[in-house]
């Protein structure tokens, strides 16, 4: 799932400075499962806000609190118009899709992202979210024993390890595991070595973002 | 994850009930008044516990106790001391509050009813009808109130100014009260204007086995002895050896009686084996403290005299194995076992039923095979119009809290009678009881040893009727109710908000969530009520029964409100009500605290979301603080570390909105040691002081 960091109480307040109404708008997805902007978060970034906001000599801002369903579709951003409307901004707690979202619906709206979108991951325990994926349009992974070089290899190295590679830890950062190490254990297990033997070729990368934004018609169930 | 379940997404047609008032036959609100001790809250522990029971310093005293047979905590060490409790709490009642606070009359009604009998059926049934506004007479065959309360019950266990106590309020209800008046005309009461009669006149009349000499003056009955010592008789046992014969909860008390009597040597003999006796194991403990002596396995073929005067009871030794659905005997004899129990005084205490003599002899009110009033189980309505019974009259015999609950049944019976309404239709379901919990679960939970009751010395109790068991201190009873495992009061998932994020499954110290069908379930069965999970769902959809977050958020308003009234800066504490006041009453751990300091109980200190403290800073507290036990001794696992962690969370948050972080502290109380809470708390007063007020101010923000 996406996951995305609350971003810094300085920076928010900055981007809030010029506004007094402000809906703070969760979304009950993605960002919820990674404790960055659902409706418990929600409530505590209002509660902050509020009291920086009590200490400020400068005015008073009214925060308002709301979680939708999902930013990223329109009918649930619409369940909400009223809200939206009354505000002078709205502090987007969704992901970077969300925010576009919003924006894209409420064109006349200022809308201002509270988090900042991360990466594609999971929670590998409780409180520590991990990257897995990037969403590079050209999916590897059945020639790499399940493991991505390209998410977890600093360097996307399609024919890895690098001699960054120490003890099975990324030289840039000691605390990462290397992917090469990982895609050479897992390729063990499986008895697949042999595919180690065979360079990988080049990518085509122009399915990832440097084909521009991508999109995807289903012309099959387009209605 | 969920075979052995019903689907919780779904809430129960009727609410389970913790197995504790699940049991009571009057199904008393334990979980609620074992809380509110642990709380501190004594009074409202006491409205609780009375609201159901007529006689609620009596049942702390000798209830039979079901209760604590079925609490769940007997699963992970002892059950809880139900009863001792309910026992702290009247003593702890101020009497000047009412006996029954919040309990309201409804206007005077024309409608006389009669009650005969005034035991804890008659009493409770005249309590109702009294409040819902009948003119009441309970009439009672013997000289004093209370029937086996009164005469059967020995005065060690029960004092009579306990029941003296009870009923002076039901008189102040106006209930009239005639005593020395058998009833022996059932019609007649109709005659003088009753519109409805109760009969709740229990069962005094002890049973004799027909054996040879068995009606001698030295063979008594069980009934007839403890009635003459209740009511004042001065029986000498002196140099008298007495063997009591049967092994249930009267005989011991008709046993122990002839102890305080002076016997020379008191024993038991009884069908059953020492593992199967019949009677509560306190009390065959308590026996045996006091030099009673047992004959486990014997059946008694016939009283031996020597030159004409009891000399024993020729017994034989058996393998009893229970009564046949006929109510015969089944039973082994050991061949060449038979011997004689010596004893110059035989007293038989092997059963008793109602004495039915009074009743019409037309047979208008039926009676059952086995010589009990024949009722209808649902409304106790007998075979006469308006004519209904209950306790031991129709169960020949009970616990005090069964006549308790039959007593409420047939008030509501005789009020929808008298109303025109069919009975039938207003007695309430039986509540459904919660499952056990599951091993996994019971693995998690803390073992805590329960507190004992002080009793006076068995060698000094011997010779004196003065009572045996004393009640709890404060500090006591306090520890005892920390031990209730607040069963069926734990976290409700809202499926509506649920993102089936697995939050909760993986937080919770207990292995009681799980995932099924895209939506989290919390077994009621099996939750321990800490609210980690609650605290945690990022969804909020997770509510705790005990302690809403909207709740607690109330209470911080008013708590900042209060700690701010004196002028001086305002604190508030969230406080873990296990662990914060390790074990002492929280009142006085609080009273010990600076008066500009309010402290909030919470069901664990990790049940503490940062935004209970993020809200009281909001609402202007000048400081807060968290006060959990240390790490290790969590009931929870580690509840108490999440709290750290999230006070160190909202501390940076505190410090990055310019509002200092050191307002905001976390205590960490070791076991015995609420002194400590105390300084922590005082230091941080201090600190508050010099910090000065705080900049956010309520009323400033929205």
């Amino acid at each position: 799932m996406i996951k995305a960091k609350q971003k810094p109480i300085a920076e928010i307040k900055a981007l809030l400075a010029p506004y007094r109404n402000i809906l703070i708008l969760g979304c009950g997805t993605c960002v919820t499962i990674s404790f960055a902007g659902g409706e418990k978060e929600v409530g505590l970034l209002a509660s902050s806000l509020r009291i920086a906001s009590a200490m400020d000599p400068g005015g008073q801002k009214i925060f308002s609190e709301q979680t939708v369903q999902r930013q990223c579709e329109w009918e649930f951003i619409d369940a909400v118009a009223e809200q939206i409307n009354q505000a002078d901004a709205v502090l987007s707690l969704a992901c970077g899709i969300g925010v576009q979202a919003l924006a894209e619906r409420y064109p006349d709206k200022v809308i201002l992202p509270g988090v900042n979108t991360t990466f594609l991951g999971m929670a590998v325990e409780h409180g520590v979210l991990v990257e897995r994926c990037r969403a590079c349009g050209d999916c590897i992974l059945g020639l790499t024993g399940g493991v991505c070089p390209i998410a977890r290899c600093a360097k996307n190295l399609l024919n890895g390890p690098c001699g960054g590679s120490q003890r099975g830890k990324c030289e840039v950062n000691p605390e990462t595991d290397c992917a090469w190490q990982l895609i050479y254990d897992r390729l063990g297990k499986l008895g697949q070595l042999d595919r180690l033997s065979s360079l990988m070729t080049y990518k085509d990368w122009s399915k990832d973002y440097d084909g521009g934004p991508r999109k995807i018609v289903r012309e099959d169930i387009k209605l | 994850m969920t075979s052995e379940k019903r689907d919780l997404r779904a809430p129960p047609p009727v609410e389970p009930l913790p197995p504790c008032a699940a049991t009571c036959p009057a199904h008393t609100d334990v979980r609620g008044y074992v809380h509110a001790i642990a709380r501190g809250n004594f009074e409202e522990a006491y409205r609780i516990a009375r609201e159901p029971n007529p006689i609620p310093y009596i049942c702390g005293k000798v209830c039979a106790h079901p209760c604590e047979d079925q609490c769940r905590r007997k699963d992970v060490d002892e059950p809880v001391a139900i009863c001792a409790l309910k026992r702290f709490v009247t003593e702890r009642h101020d009497l000047g509050l009412g006996h029954a606070p919040g309990l309201s009359c409804a206007p005077p009604k024309d409608a006389k009813v009669a009650v005969v009998g005034s035991g804890p059926g008659g009493l409770t049934a005249a309590h109702d009808l009294a409040r819902l506004g009948y003119r009441v007479t309970v009439f009672e065959a013997y000289p004093r109130l209370g029937g086996t309360m009164q005469v059967g019950i020995p005065l060690y266990r029960l004092p009579r100014e306990t029941i003296d106590l009870e009923i002076a309020p039901l008189k102040e209800l106006g209930i009239e009260f005639v005593t020395n008046m058998r009833v022996a005309d059932v019609d007649g009461l109709f005659a003088d204007g009753f519109k409805a009669v109760f009969l709740a006149v229990g069962s005094h009349v002890g049973a004799r086995l027909r054996l040879p000499n068995a009606d001698l003056p030295d063979v008594w009955l069980n009934t007839e002895f403890l009635r003459r010592v209740a009511l004042g008789e001065r029986i000498d046992l002196r140099h008298r050896k007495v063997l009591v014969l049967g092994g249930g909860n009267v005989a011991i008390d008709v046993a122990r009686t002839a102890v305080r009597l002076g016997a020379d040597r008191v024993s038991m003999a009884f069908l059953e084996s020492d593992e199967t006796m019949p009677a509560h194991p306190w009390e065959i403990e308590e026996a045996k403290e006091e030099g009673i002596e047992m004959f486990p396995g014997r059946t008694f073929k016939e009283c031996v005299l020597d030159e004409g005067k009891v000399a024993g009871i020729k017994c034989v030794k058996v393998d009893f194995h229970g009564f046949k659905p006929d109510g015969a005997i089944d039973m082994e004899e050991f061949v060449d076992t038979e011997h004689i129990l010596a004893a110059d005084l035989i007293i038989f205490s092997i059963g008793q039923g109602p004495d039915l003599s009074f009743l019409p002899k037309d047979g208008s009110i039926a009676q059952t095979k086995r010589r009990a009033i024949q009722v209808d189980p649902v409304t106790l309505a007998t075979t006469k119009a308006g004519v209904f019974a209950g306790g031991d009259a129709v169960t020949r015999v009970g616990f005090i809290i069964d006549a308790v609950a039959a007593g409420h049944r047939a008030a509501r019976s005789i009020d929808a009678y008298l109303r025109g309404v069919d009975p039938q239709t207003v007695q309430p379901p039986d509540p459904a009881k919660l499952g056990t919990i599951q091993q996994k679960t019971l693995d998690h939970i803390r073992k805590l040893d329960r507190e004992p009751l002080p009793k006076t010395d068995a060698a000094l109790r011997r010779s004196t009727f003065d009572e045996v068991e004393h009640g709890y201190s404060e500090t006591q009873a306090v520890r005892a109710a920390l031990r209730c495992l607040t069963c069926g009061a734990g976290a409700r998932v809202d499926p509506d908000k649920c993102i089936a994020c697995l939050t909760c499954v993986r937080v919770c110290p207990f292995e009681v969530p799980g995932v099924d069908r895209g939506t989290a379930e919390v077994p009621v069965d099996y939750c321990q009520a800490c609210g980690l999970c609650a605290t945690e769902c990022p969804a909020k959809a997770i509510t705790m029964t005990l302690q809403s977050d909207e709740g607690v958020l109330r209470q911080v308003k008013l708590a900042i409100m209060r700690a701010r009234s004196g002028g001086e800066p305002g604190i508030v504490g969230f406080a873990c009500r296990y662990c914060a006041y390790s074990g002492e009453s929280p009142e006085v751990v609080k009273a010990a605290l600076p008066a500009n300091v309010q402290v909030i109980d919470v069901l664990c200190s990790g049940k503490v979301y940062a935004l209970y403290l993020l809200k009281a800073f909001e609402y202007g507290a000048d400081g807060v603080f968290v006060a959990g036990c240390i790490v290790g001794e969590c009931h929870n696992d580690k509840g108490n570390v999440h709290a750290g962690q999230r006070v160190a969370y909202v501390k940076k948050m505190l410090d990055d909105l310019g509002l200092n972080g050191a307002r905001l502290e976390m205590f960490n109380t070791p076991p015995g040691e609420c002194a400590s809470l105390v300084e922590d708390v005082t230091r941080l007063a201090s600190k508050v002081k010099e910090l000065g007020a705080s900049p956010v101010q309520p009323g400033r923000s929205n």
